[in-house]
């Protein structure tokens, strides 16, 4: 659906963007990720036409597509991280959304408003006005708007960001409900732990340059050393850990409260072999459950940053 | 405090009242005679003025004199005082014209005179220059001669024809008294005419101005540049000057002068063609039409009064003469159109205590007879529901002239104000009914 | 209809309707009527039997004198040669022009800078179609303020016996292209200066003063030096000052020179045509973005 050869972008001697290839398929849900200055802003503007490359091509449903190409833009719907301030606060929800709907000539605007703010819990203020919204409702807004026009491919800039929990989990339902009418989404956003949740492929950039773009699992497996599986007993006792650590596959052992965690090679599935051992030990897991490699840990795998800059946007951290 | 502050104010406002003295300065002038389309009115360009202004193609006259120069506070212009130094600087004038390339010309004083003689047309000026300049004021000056000889003839003559008849008036009394015949004495007093009164020179509306010498300057419109040169030939300095020389820009605009029958001795001019002359129609108007020419405002302000501010890119109609012979046509809506004549009029003191004036018909065969009418102007009268007269000129043979059509309105004061005022109230009105829709449709405004 | 005349048209419909929930337009042509109220109630105490004179009405009085004193004799009669309606035109139209003008520059700043455009240009849209949006529905407004004006100055003049004469009809006509050409240098002003809208509002109020005193140091009574030193300048710059084709256009309408002052109108209209043709390339190549 949209595919960028050698895309770059450059402000005087400065490379925002360096020379980067990506790929982004029909119905997929693509995560674009990166620390702030890393080019992700550049990238996503060249995408939507805004700014021009310096080099480099954009395919936009199989054609060429630079600034100038406005029909092409009638298939896409952007949901900018923030609402304009200060702007339109005359208008009311409808005539907001009526405005970009005759913009984007959609058919039976008033039905299709009215159907999409049904959706997304926002029919009752339909003739409030936007100047007195949250910013929760604001987002909701924001993500009806790009929905009018039956776009083919969604771009959602931070869509969850100063959303409370409820209002996570109904943005990024929607976004799925989205995805399973075969929409394709491209989220940028902050948020690993929710990105890992909803995307099927993800693109990392880092000073300019893609540091890898595949599929979640694919990138997860591939950048993972070795598996961890944690063991949740009743209680621990204190020699556990070392008596596991005798088993010959076991690469070493951690232990957190009552639960015992026992890091393993990439290969095999050693599950069972640690179950037999607990049961040998007269001991009944509670749970015995693999953890991966996060999207967090991958993501500093790869950029190599301490992750300590995302804590305030809501993800964990570990000194 | 209060009381030193208050003599401290009294102080410095009496201070103002004493004017300084201005100041005087002997500078090197060029005194301009200068014709400027009506007749000739006389200015000076100052050393720190750097341009002299004067109508193309026709005769002005400059002369070049050393005199005192003062700024004068209260008209706001500069002064000469001739009075106390009146130096007329011998020399000539180095004229530069530029055309295909510098072209220079000396030019040396002249002897002139010029006069306007009684015509058709109000203004015939005509300048007659060298020997014939002289010729010109010998014969004004031999018309003048023999009048002043006839008119002592005259007076002779009345002194013996009053003679007469005061001797005759006496018989005739010693006659009467006597209780004879006078019949004779009668007749014969009866057939004494009185001498004929002689008669000024007619030939001129203007007599020819006694003979001068100055540089006369009659360029085609464009720039040059002029200073003086010693007998010498060295250039005296700081008399370099601009020349300008400027034509008429339209000629074909007549201007009503109008006389209000209340203000008949403070007329006002309407100069531009198609516009609307406004009156409060408590008094009939007297016109009468002018033709008028179309200047640069600056350029015509300053070759009137070198030291005139004026607009560089705007016109200004300059009235020239009365059109002779004219009519001026008359019409009122619904109504046949009238010619109107000029004619004379005669302004009558109200008798009696109360002050004021009234402009009847001049009757030189009655009550006005042995005076001379007041005014001659074409009369428009505007009845009490009179709204508004269409005006134009038209010259002898009927033709209608160009530039000539006016309106003449009453504008009486009236209660419109506040019906205008709510009509201005309206946007707001409309911005309410727009705010109440929103709020209906919408729930809030 | 392609896509930019499409988004321009929407936008359009927008802008009109938000500047005619706000006050602020009906107060300007309140501001202006009110002015015109006055000039012309004011008038007819100022004629006597011979005429118009200045000297009758002290408001009158001090208009004339101001008018004389910068501009000439001259030119204040030839001002009021048909009565008050051309000088009470140019008071009457000058709030809603002030008012629209800056209301755009602030307002397309304002947006330019909390992203509005840009989140626009997502859209089947460009920054020429959002400043096209503002400089027609001045061009709007404009037309429906002289509408009015007409509307309400031939209720005045039928009133009070006054006329509405060829000056005025001229004068509306120059008026409506000289304020285009004010809206498309505040288009211009917008998409040159920094994003801060406060900023593009010193800058295009800069500039209008800029060519009000060119035209003012060619068009008055002023001293031959102040006059030299603008003559030069002004001689290339008074080209693209529409102040300058006022004057143009004002000696055609007193001439009665239709073809001239047709001239002038085409000249003013090319005038106007550059300048959003420039606003246009630079908002091209400099983006939407702040």
């Amino acid at each position: 659906m949209i595919e960028t050869r050698k895309l770059t972008k450059c402000y005087g001697a400065f490379s925002a963007v360096d020379g980067i290839d990506l790929k982004i398929k029909p119905g997929e849900i693509y995560g674009f990720l990166g620390p702030n200055g890393a080019g992700k802003t550049s990238t996503i503007m060249m995408l939507l036409g805004v700014i021009r490359p310096t080099s480099g091509e954009i395919t936009l449903f199989g054609e060429r597509y630079r600034p100038g190409r406005l029909d092409l833009r009638r298939r896409i719907g952007v949901v900018p991280e923030n609402h304009p301030k200060g702007v339109w606060t005359w208008m009311t929800a409808f005539e907001y959304l009526k405005m970009f709907a005759d913009l984007f000539a959609v058919k039976d605007a008033g039905p299709r408003i009215d159907f999409l703010l049904e959706q997304v819990g926002l029919r009752e203020v339909r003739n409030k006005k936007i100047s007195e919204f949250s910013r929760g409702m604001l987002q909701k807004l924001s993500i009806t708007r790009a929905l009018l026009h039956d776009p083919d491919i969604l771009f959602l800039d931070e869509p969850i960001s100063g959303l409370d929990p409820i209002g996570i989990k109904q943005v990024r339902d929607l976004i799925m409900s989205e995805n399973r009418e075969g929409r394709t989404i491209f989220i940028s956003s902050h948020l690993l732990s929710e990105m890992e949740k909803i995307c099927h492929r993800v693109a990392i950039i880092f000073q300019g340059r893609l540091m890898a773009e595949d599929r979640m699992e694919f990138l997860l497996s591939k950048l993972a050393q070795d598996r961890e599986i944690q063991v949740d007993l009743e209680s621990l006792p204190a020699e556990l850990p070392e008596q596991m650590a005798s088993l010959p596959f076991v690469l070493g052992t951690a232990s957190m409260d009552n639960t015992l965690v026992v890091k393993v090679p990439k290969e095999g599935d050693f599950r069972k072999e640690i179950s037999a051992f607990m049961i040998k030990l007269n001991l009944v897991p509670l749970r015995i459950q693999e953890s991966s490699l996060s999207l967090e840990e991958a993501f500093v795998t790869i950029t190599n940053k301490n992750i300590e800059m995302f804590a305030d946007l809501g993800g964990h951290h570990e000194s | 405090m209060k009381r030193v502050l208050v003599a401290a104010l009294a102080l410095l406002t009496t201070a103002s009242l004493f004017a300084d003295v201005p100041v005087r300065r002997e500078e090197f002038i060029y005194s301009i005679l200068a014709y400027n389309g009506r007749d000739y009115s006389g200015t000076f360009c100052r050393e720190e003025s750097d341009t002299i202004y004067l109508i193309a193609d026709v005769d002005n006259f400059i002369t070049t004199r050393k005199t005192f120069v003062y700024f004068w506070p209260i008209t706001g212009d500069y002064k000469t005082d001739t009075s106390s130094l009146n130096e007329p600087q011998e020399g000539s004038l180095e004229l530069f014209s530029r055309g295909q390339e510098t072209q220079t010309e000396n030019l040396s004083p002249m002897k002139y005179t010029y006069y306007n003689v009684r015509g058709e047309y109000e203004l015939n000026w005509k300048v007659a220059k060298g020997e014939e300049a002289g010729q010109v004021w010998e014969h004004y000056s031999a018309l003048v001669d023999a009048y002043w000889e006839s008119l002592a003839a005259y007076q002779q003559e009345k002194m013996i024809y009053e003679m007469l008849l005061s001797e005759l008036t006496k018989k005739i009394g010693e006659l009467r008294q006597a209780g004879q015949d006078m019949s004779a004495v009668v007749e014969k007093l009866k057939s004494l005419e009185p001498p004929p009164e002689p008669k000024q020179p007619s030939e001129y509306i203007v007599p020819p101005v006694p003979v001068q010498q100055a540089f006369i300057i009659n360029l085609p419109e464009g720039e040059y540049r002029i200073r003086f040169l010693n007998p010498d030939g060295s250039v005296m300095e700081g008399t370099e000057k601009k020349l300008v020389t400027f034509a008429r820009k339209r000629s074909e605009g007549i201007a009503f002068e109008v006389i209000p029958g209340d203000r008949w001795t403070r007329p006002v001019e309407s100069n531009t063609a198609s516009s609307v002359l406004y009156v409060d129609g408590s008094s009939d108007l007297y016109l009468r039409p002018f033709f008028q020419l179309e200047f640069n405002d600056l350029f015509y302000e300053k070759m009137r009064k070198n030291d005139s501010l004026g607009n560089p890119n705007l016109y200004k109609w300059a009235r020239i003469q009365q059109v002779p012979g004219a009519g001026i046509e008359l019409t009122l809506p619904g109504r046949q159109a009238t010619l109107v004549r000029e004619e004379p009029f005669y302004v009558e003191q109200t008798q009696g205590s109360a002050l004021g004036y009234q402009i009847v018909p001049f009757d030189p065969q009655g009550s006005h007879m042995g005076r001379e009418p007041s005014l001659r102007a074409f009369h428009v009268p505007l009845e009490a529901d009179t709204r508004s007269v269409s005006v134009r000129a038209r010259d002898r043979q009927g033709t209608v002239l160009e530039g000539s059509s006016r309106q003449i309105r009453v504008v009486r004061d009236n209660r419109s104000g506040i019906l205008l005022t709510l009509l201005a109230l309206l946007p707001l009105a409309v911005l309410l009914l727009v705010r109440l829709k929103r709020k209906r449709v919408y729930g809030a405004p | 209809m392609n896509h930019r005349s499409h988004a321009t048209r929407v936008l359009t419909l927008r802008r009109l309707q938000e500047t005619l929930l706000s006050p602020g337009f009906y107060v300007a042509q309140v501001v202006g009527l009110f002015a015109g109220v006055y000039l012309i109630t004011r008038f007819a105490a100022s004629v006597d039997s011979s005429g118009f004179n200045f000297a009758l009405d002290p408001v009158y009085d001090l208009i004339g004198r101001s008018l004389q004193g910068t501009f000439g004799q001259a030119f204040a009669a030839k001002l009021f040669s048909e009565g008050p309606f051309l000088f009470v035109l140019y008071m009457s139209f000058l709030p809603v022009l002030v008012y629209l003008a800056l209301s755009s520059v602030f307002r397309f700043g304002l947006e330019k800078k909390a992203g509005a455009v840009e989140l626009i240009t997502y859209g089947p849209a460009d920054g020429t179609a959002c400043l096209l949006s503002y400089f027609v529905k001045d061009f709007l407004l404009t037309l429906t303020h002289l509408a009015v004006l007409i509307v309400f100055f031939a209720v005045a003049a039928a009133l009070n016996n006054l006329v509405l004469g060829p000056l005025f009809f001229y004068s509306l006509g120059l008026l409506f292209f000289i304020a285009l050409a004010v809206y498309a240098y505040g288009m211009l002003t917008t998409v040159l200066a920094p994003g801060n809208p406060a900023s593009a509002l010193a800058v295009f109020i800069g500039l209008l003063v800029f060519f009000l005193i060119l035209m003012l140091g060619s068009f008055t009574v002023v001293s031959g030096y102040v006059r030299s030193l603008a003559a030069t300048l002004a001689w290339i710059v008074q080209w693209f000052s529409p102040a300058y084709y006022w004057s143009l256009g004002f000696r055609a309408m007193e001439t009665g020179n239709l073809p001239f002052f047709l001239l002038t109108v085409l000249l003013l209209s090319i005038l106007t045509a550059a300048i959003l043709t420039a606003s246009h390339l630079i908002i091209k190549t400099r983006g939407v973005k702040a």
